[in-house]
C-alpha cells in the first residue's frame, strides 16, 4: 500500500474506530490513537529514508506527477496516487509529496505521535478528545500531501474546526486570556484567512479549468492575472502564518489550548500558511512573487522584532512562547521572501525545526501546568529541584530556540540569514537580515529569563510535591523530540537533501519570473515607439 | 398544459385537439395523491387511539413507493399533457432528468419528514388524518412544480403548496403563536400571490403566450419591451417571497418560529425547494437565452444586490437569536442569499452555459434538505423532552444525549459549510460558479458571510458541547425514539456522503441541470 495514503488514512481510520468504542474504555481509545499515529510516523520515516531512491513503476504514472519547472529541471512529486473524484469538474483525489511536503509530513507525524502520548494525562471526556485530535491530524496530513487544490482546501478546513472544540472544552482560562474568546477568535481568523485564499483558488480554477496541482504548476498564468491574485492568496495564507499584523489570534490561541493542541497548533498549523504560500502562491505566480516578495521581507522584520519584544514583556509562559512563535515565523517568511535557494531551503528547514522545538516547549509547559494550574513566571520558581528531567528538557528547548549550534534551529536560522544577506539587496533583505540576527538576541533574553524565573532559584513550599516524568511512556515523547532536534542539528544535510528536491524548482521558477518581468518591462518601453512609427507611416 | 384541459379530458372522455396526455408520466403524483386520500380514511374508520400510527406509516409507505417509481421510471423525453398550439408553442409537464431529480428528492425527503414528525404527531389528540393529508398534498404540489413549463401551471402548482402550508402553519389552532404564524403567512403570502399573478398577466400581455418556450423565444430575439421586463420583475418578486429573499423575507422568522416544528421543517425544506425549483425553471427561460447586450435591464446587478442584502440580513440577524427555530429561520434567509447568488451567476452566464451554476444550486438544495431534516429531527426530540426550543434547552446537550449532540454538531457545521459535510460542497460549488463568471465582489461577500455564520453556529456548538447548565445540574438523559434515531442516521450518513463522495451526487445534479434547457430549443 502507498505509504503516503497509509499515513493519511491511519488517523482517519482511528477516528472512525474510536467513534464506535465505548467512552469508558479509556485505555483502548488511547492505544488506538497511539497505534494510528505510530503507523503514520513509521510511514513518514519510511518515505523520508527512501525518498532519494524512489522511482515510479511505470512512465505514465511518473508523467502524471512530474511538472517541468523551467528549462531542463523537473519537479517530481513522489509516492503519488490518484483517483478521479468528480469528473465533471476535473476534481480528483490526488496525493503526492515533494521534498518540501515530505518534511512537513514528517514533522506532523512526529508531533502527532508525541502529542497523543503527552495527552495521556487527560482524563475528562477522553473519547471526544481523541476524536477531535485525530480529525485535526487527518486534516493536517491531508493538506501537506494533497495534490488537488480542492482537497487541499478541504483538508485545511477540516483541521480548523476541531481546534474550536479542543480549546473550548479542554483548554484553560487565565486572567489574561479567556479560552472561549481565544478559541472563537482563532477559528474565525483562521477561517477568514482560508476563505480569502479560497476565492483566489477558485479564480485560479476558473482560469485554468483544473484542480490538479501538477497541471496548474505547468499552466502559464498571465502577468496581469498573477499581479491581482498573488496578494489575495498570499494574504489569505499569511494570516495563518501568522504574519504581522494579522497575528493576534495566534498567541491567545496557544495560551488557552491544552498541551497537545498547542503543540500541533504552533508546530504544524502555523506551517500550513507558510506551506500554502510556497506551494500555491509562489509556485503558480512566480512573476508576481518576484515583485511582491521584497515587501514581505520588510513586514517580517515586524514579526521578528515586535513579536520578540512583546514576548519579552509576557509573564504567562504560554503567551511568551506564543509570541516567540510568531517571532520565529518571521524568520521563515524572511527565508521565503529572499527567494534564494539557501534562504528558502533554510525556511523550510526552520519550519521543521521550529515545529519540533516549540512542540517540546509546549508539552513541558503543559506537564507542569497540569499540576500547578499557573503558568505565570511570578508564581513559579526553582522547579528544577523537583522535576529535573522536565527542567533539563526545557533548558534544551530554550537553547534550541535561541539558536545554539548543535540544534536544527541553528542550522536553519543561519541559512535563512545567509540567504537573505546573499541576495545583495541591502535595503530589501540586508536590513531585515540584520534585524533577524538581533532577533536571536531578543529570543535569548526572554527565554533565559524564563528559565531563571521558573526553573532556578528558590522553590516555594507549595510546589514541593510536583511530580517529574518518571516512567518510560511519560518521558518518551520529550526524548523523541529532543533527539530529532539534535540529529538534524548535527546532520542537517539529511534533511536538506530532501528539502532541496522540492525547493529548487520553485527558486528556479521565481528567478525565471523575475527575468520575464524584466523582459516585459523592456518590451513595454519599446512598444510605444514602434506604435508611434506605424501611425506616422499611415499619416504619410 | 392546464388543469381545465385535464378536467375536460376526464369529463368528456375525449381529447381536445393537439393534446397528448401521456398520463403515465404522472404515475408517482397519482400515487402520492391517492396516499393523501387514503391517509384520511383511518380518521373516519378507526377509533382514536390507533389512528396516529397507521396514518403516518401509510404516508411514509406511499411516499417511498412514489420515490421508487420515480427512480425506476427515470427521465423521459416526452412530456405529460403535451399541447401543441397553433403557433407551434409547445407546453406540457416536463418529465426530464431535472424533474426526476427534484421529485425523488421531495418524495425521499418527504418520507423522512413524516418519520421525524412522528414523535410530534403521536402527541396530537386529533387531526392525524388532516395533518398527513395536507402534508402529502403540499408535497404533491412540490413534485408538480418541478415539471412546469408555463406560467399558469407555475402559479397553480405553487398555490397548491402554499395553501396547504397556510393551513399547516396554523395547525395547532389552540396555540396563539401557531395561529398568528398561519395568519401572517396567509396575509403576506396572499400579497405575494397577487404580485405574482400581476406579473404573469403582464408577461402574457407582452408575449401573447404563457409558455416558457414562447417567453424564451421573445427573450432571444432582441430588446424586450418595458412591460415584459416589469412583468418578469413581478414574477421574480413573487418567487423571492417563497424562498425568503430580502426585502420579501419579513414573514420568515415569525412563521418559522410559530408554526408547529414539523411544519417548520416542511417550510424550510420542501416549500422553499418549490420556490428554488421555479426560480431555476424561470431563470432557464428568461436569463439563459438572453443576449446580455440586448437587455437594457441589468438582471445580474439586481440579483447580485438582492443576494448580498439577503445574505447579510440572514447571517447578521441570526447572531442574537436565542431560539433554535428562529436561528434556523434567519439562517434560511442567509441560505436563500446563496441561492440568489447562484441565480445571479446563471444570469451572468446567459447563453454561454449556465449548467455549472444550476448544478451548484441543486447540490446546495440537496445538501440543505439532508441537513435541515437532521437538525429538525434533533429539535423535535429535544423539544419533546424539554418542552422548549430555547437555547437553555441545548446547554450541555452533549452530556444529556451524546448522539443528539453529535447529530446537531454535524447539522450546524454542514449549515455553516465546513468539510467533510454536504453543506461545504454546496457552498463551494455556488461560490466557484460565481467566481467563474467573474463576480468577484459577490464571491468575497459570500465568503465573508461564511465567517459570520461560522460565528453564530459556533455559539450554539459551544452551548451544546462546552457550557454547563447555569444551575450546574445536568438534566436527565433525553430519550431518542427508534424512528428518530433512524432518521438521524440517514441524515448524518447523507450529509457525510454528499460531503466526501461527491462524484455520484454531482453527476446526478449535473445531468439534471443539463436536461433543463433542452425543450426551450435554441
Amino acid at each position: 500500500m502507498n505509504p503516503l495514503l497509509l499515513c493519511l488514512l491511519a488517523p482517519a481510520a482511528a477516528t472512525v474506530a474510536i467513534f464506535f468504542v465505548d467512552a469508558k474504555e479509556k485505555k483502548v481509545i488511547r492505544s488506538l490513537a497511539t497505534v494510528a499515529t505510530g503507523v503514520s510516523l513509521a510511514m513518514a520515516l519510511v518515505m523520508f529514508i527512501g525518498f532519494g531512491d524512489f522511482q515510479y513503476d511505470n512512465a505514465a504514472t511518473a508523467a502524471q506527477f512530474t511538472a517541468h519547472a523551467g528549462e531542463a529541471s523537473e519537479h517530481v512529486y513522489k509516492y503519488g496516487i490518484a483517483t478521479d473524484w468528480v469528473e465533471e469538474l476535473g476534481m480528483s483525489f490526488r496525493l503526492g509529496v515533494d521534498g518540501m511536503g515530505l518534511a512537513m509530513v514528517l514533522l506532523t507525524s512526529l508531533i502527532m505521535f508525541a502529542g497523543v502520548m503527552v495527552s495521556y494525562t487527560i482524563e475528562n471526556r477522553v473519547k471526544e478528545y481523541y476524536l477531535c485530535l485525530l480529525a485535526l491530524g487527518t486534516g493536517v496530513f491531508g493538506v501537506f500531501s494533497s495534490l488537488d487544490m480542492f482537497f487541499y482546501y478541504f483538508f485545511y478546513e477540516l483541521a480548523v474546526i476541531p481546534m474550536y472544540l479542543l480549546i473550548g472544552i479542554w483548554g484553560s482560562t487565565t486572567k489574561t486570556v479567556d479560552q472561549h474568546y481565544a478559541s472563537m477568535k482563532l477559528v474565525l481568523l483562521l477561517s477568514a484567512g482560508a476563505v480569502v485564499a479560497l476565492v483566489g483558488l477558485m479564480a485560479v480554477y476558473a482560469q485554468a479549468g483544473t484542480f490538479d496541482m501538477v497541471k496548474l504548476e505547468q499552466f502559464d498564468f498571465a502577468s496581469s492575472f498573477q499581479m491581482v491574485w498573488f496578494p489575495v492568496i498570499f494574504l489569505g495564507f499569511a494570516a495563518l502564518v501568522p504574519m504581522w499584523p494579522l497575528h493576534s489570534w495566534s498567541p491567545a490561541g496557544h495560551a488557552s489550548a491544552p498541551a497537545a493542541v498547542s503543540m500541533l497548533h504552533a508546530g504544524v498549523l502555523m506551517k500550513l500558511g507558510a506551506f500554502g504560500i510556497l506551494r500555491i502562491a509562489c509556485t503558480y505566480f512566480p512573476a508576481a512573487a518576484a515583485v511582491y516578495l521584497p515587501y514581505v521581507g520588510i513586514l517580517c522584520c515586524f514579526n521578528i522584532v515586535y513579536g520578540g519584544f512583546v514576548a519579552m514583556s509576557q509573564r504567562d509562559m504560554k503567551l511568551m512562547i506564543g509570541y516567540s512563535s510568531s517571532s520565529h515565523m518571521g524568520y521563515v517568511l524572511l527565508g521565503v521572501a529572499s527567494a534564494s535557494l539557501i534562504g528558502m531551503e533554510g525556511a523550510v528547514f526552520l519550519m521543521f525545526a521550529h515545529g519540533i522545538m516549540t512542540a517540546l516547549t509546549f508539552a513541558l509547559i503543559g506537564w507542569f501546568y497540569d499540576q500547578t494550574h499557573t503558568r505565570s513566571l511570578d508564581d513559579l520558581g526553582g522547579m528544577m529541584k523537583v522535576m529535573p528531567f522536565a527542567g533539563t528538557m526545557f533548558v534544551i528547548a530554550c537553547m534550541a530556540s535561541a539558536g545554539l549550534p548543535g540544534f536544527a534551529n541553528f542550522a536553519s536560522e543561519l541559512m535563512v540569514i545567509i540567504g537573505a544577506w546573499d541576495t545583495r539587496e541591502i535595503l530589501w533583505y540586508g536590513i531585515p537580515a540584520i534585524f533577524a540576527v538581533w532577533g536571536l538576541v531578543i529570543t535569548g533574553v526572554y527565554l533565559l529569563r524564563a528559565v531563571k524565573d521558573a526553573w532556578l532559584g528558590e522553590l516555594p513550599d507549595r510546589w514541593k510535591k510536583l511530580r517529574d516524568q518518571r516512567t518510560f511512556p511519560e518521558r518518551a515523547p520529550y526524548v523523541l523530540l529532543t533527539v530529532v532536534l539534535l540529529v538534524f542539528g548535527f546532520w542537517p544535510q539529511s534533511m536538506l537533501d530532501v528539502v532541496h528536491q522540492g525547493v529548487e524548482p520553485l527558486v528556479v521558477r521565481i528567478q525565471e519570473g523575475r527575468e520575464k518581468n524584466e523582459r516585459d518591462a523592456r518590451e513595454v518601453r519599446v512598444v510605444p515607439a514602434s506604435g508611434h512609427e506605424t501611425t506616422s507611416e499611415e499619416a504619410r | 398544459m392546464s388543469f381545465p384541459i385535464l378536467l375536460q379530458t376526464f369529463l368528456a372522455m375525449k381529447l381536445p385537439e393537439g393534446l397528448t396526455p401521456n398520463l403515465h408520466l404522472l404515475l408517482p403524483e397519482f400515487i402520492v395523491a391517492g396516499t393523501a386520500i387514503a391517509a384520511i380514511l383511518p380518521e373516519l374508520l378507526l377509533p382514536a387511539g390507533r389512528r396516529a400510527r397507521l396514518t403516518a406509516w401509510t404516508s411514509v409507505a406511499g411516499l417511498l413507493v412514489a420515490f421508487v417509481v420515480i427512480l425506476a421510471m427515470g427521465p423521459s423525453s416526452k412530456s405529460a399533457l403535451h399541447v401543441v398550439d397553433g403557433d407551434l408553442t409547445v407546453t406540457g409537464w416536463r418529465a426530464d432528468a431535472f424533474s426526476v431529480f427534484c421529485r425523488a428528492l421531495v418524495t425521499g425527503g418527504g418520507a423522512l419528514l413524516v418519520l421525524l414528525s412522528m414523535p410530534f404527531t403521536r402527541r396530537m389528540d386529533r387531526g392525524h388524518g388532516e395533518f398527513h393529508a395536507l402534508l402529502l398534498f403540499a408535497l404533491l404540489g412540490v413534485m408538480l412544480v418541478s415539471g412546469v413549463s408555463d406560467l399558469l401551471s407555475l402559479f397553480v402548482c405553487l398555490e397548491l403548496v402554499t395553501i396547504m402550508a397556510y393551513v399547516l402553519a396554523s395547525f395547532r389552532r389552540n396555540d396563539v403563536r401557531s395561529t398568528e404564524a398561519g395568519l401572517k403567512y396567509l396575509v403576506i403570502g396572499a400579497v405575494s400571490t397577487a404580485v405574482l399573478l400581476l406579473g404573469i398577466g403582464l408577461v402574457y400581455g407582452a408575449v401573447g403566450s404563457l409558455s416558457f418556450q414562447a417567453l424564451a423565444r421573445v427573450m432571444t430575439v432582441g430588446q424586450p419591451p418595458a412591460i415584459l421586463v416589469m412583468g418578469l420583475a413581478f414574477i421574480l418578486i413573487g418567487l423571492l417571497f417563497k424562498i425568503g429573499g430580502v426585502p420579501f423575507h419579513v414573514w420568515i422568522p415569525d412563521v418559522y418560529e410559530g408554526a408547529p416544528t414539523p411544519v417548520t421543517a416542511f417550510l424550510i425544506t420542501a416549500s422553499k425547494f418549490a420556490g428554488v425549483v421555479l426560480l431555476l425553471r424561470f431563470a432557464q427561460a428568461v436569463f439563459v437565452p438572453t443576449l446580455q447586450a440586448a437587455d437594457p435591464f441589468d438582471w445580474v446587478v439586481v440579483l447580485g444586490v438582492l443576494s448580498v442584502v439577503t445574505l447579510l440580513f440572514g447571517v447578521l440577524g441570526a447572531i442574537p437569536q436565542r431560539s433554535i427555530k428562529r436561528l434556523l429561520a434567519y439562517s434560511s434567509i442567509g441560505h436563500a442569499g446563496y441561492i440568489i447568488m447562484g441565480i445571479a451567476a446563471i444570469a451572468a452566464a446567459g447563453s454561454s452555459g449556465s449548467g455549472r451554476a444550476t448544478s451548484a444550486i441543486l447540490y446546495y438544495m440537496m445538501a440543505y434538505f439532508a441537513t435541515s431534516i437532521t437538525a429538525f429531527a434533533v429539535i423535535i426530540t429535544v423539544s419533546a423532552a424539554t418542552k422548549s426550543d430555547d437555547h437553555t434547552a441545548y446547554t450541555g446537550l452533549a452530556r444529556r444525549s451524546p448522539f443528539l449532540a453529535l447529530a446537531m454538531l454535524l447539522a450546524l457545521l454542514s449549515l455553516a459549510g465546513v468539510p467533510p459535510l454536504a453543506g461545504f460542497f454546496g457552498k463551494f460549488l455556488i461560490l466557484a460558479a460565481v467566481v467563474d463568471k467573474g463576480l468577484f465582489t459577490l464571491a468575497f461577500i459570500g465568503v465573508g458571510a461564511v465567517i459570520i455564520s461560522l460565528y453564530f453556529y459556533m455559539l450554539w456548538i459551544k452551548e451544546i458541547f462546552v457550557k454547563a447548565p447555569a444551575d450546574g445540574v445536568v438534566g436527565p438523559r433525553i430519550p431518542v425514539p427508534g424512528v428518530t434515531r433512524c432518521v438521524l442516521w440517514i441524515g448524518m450518513l447523507a450529509m457525510l456522503a454528499m460531503g466526501i463522495v461527491m462524484g455520484p451526487f454531482y453527476s446526478w445534479v449535473h445531468d439534471a441541470a443539463q436536461s433543463m434547457g433542452t425543450y426551450l430549443g435554441s
